[in-house]
């Protein structure tokens, strides 16, 4: 997800009462392993079902490799990123 | 306690993923299929007990890694494109792993036949939707001759 978020960043998250919407940062169970928890970027939304991609395509195992997750996957939204203090401020 | 430990984040989430090699070949699929067949014919023509146990133990592990290549072709090199062109391919996958674990406890050549048969059919989507010129690293032209 460079370079809007680098490994180790800290970030708060909101937890999502309504569907996702398209631009969002969104915190998303992996449908293959639902324990795995991603962070992607909405591309679609429709039918019940998103579209999630990374930022870089070349690099990102995304909604190309595991298609499009149920909203029902979409446990919130990327809100705040409080450190490294350097990079502090908002995801949307 | 350091303010750190207070504001360290509770879960941690992955937001890159694996950085995939982008080669992908079924080839490396039927190799191992290849093995388990030809391990079942030295099977049948052997009488020496403690070859054909490590014939079993060694075709397990050859289905076993025939199907981990079957199932990296359809988790990671199959696109929602190529699906939609070539929807048969989401059932010639599943068969072909099912059938992977088949030819894991079978015996019978006939069995690691059908394997390489379903092996075949994935490798003529994969050339249909350009995986060689896609995927493989060309070799040089005095290599190819």
């Amino acid at each position: 997800m460079e370079p809007a978020l680098s490994a180790g960043d800290w970030i708060v998250v909101s937890e999502l009462s309504r569907p996702p919407r398209v631009g969002e940062i969104v915190l998303v169970r992996d449908p293959r392993d639902p324990e795995n928890l991603m962070l992607k970027r909405v591309t679609a939304v429709y039918d019940g079902r998103c579209t999630v991609l990374g930022d870089r395509p070349e690099e990102s195992t995304d909604s190309r490799t595991f298609g499009p997750v149920p909203v029902q996957n979409v446990v919130a939204r990327a809100l705040f990123r409080y450190a490294p203090i350097g990079r502090i401020g908002w995801l949307w | 306690m350091f303010w750190t430990n207070l504001l360290k984040p509770r879960i941690t989430a992955s937001a890159h993923c694996d950085l995939p090699c982008g080669v992908y070949d079924p080839e490396q699929a039927r190799i191992e299929a290849e093995s388990c067949y030809k391990i079942i014919e030295k099977y049948n023509a052997s009488n020496d007990e403690q070859f054909k146990t490590r014939a079993i133990v060694i075709k397990e592990e050859r289905a076993e890694l025939a199907k981990h290549h079957i199932d990296v072709l359809w988790s990671d090199y199959f696109k929602p494109e190529h699906v939609q062109k070539y929807p048969e391919i989401t059932e010639l996958c599943w068969k072909a792993a099912k059938q992977c674990s088949k030819v894991k406890g079978s015996l019978d050549l006939g069995d690691a036949r059908t394997l390489l048969d379903m092996i075949d059919k994935i490798a003529d989507v994969w050339t249909k939707a350009g995986g060689p010129q896609a995927t493989r690293v060309q070799k040089a032209a005095a290599a190819r001759a």
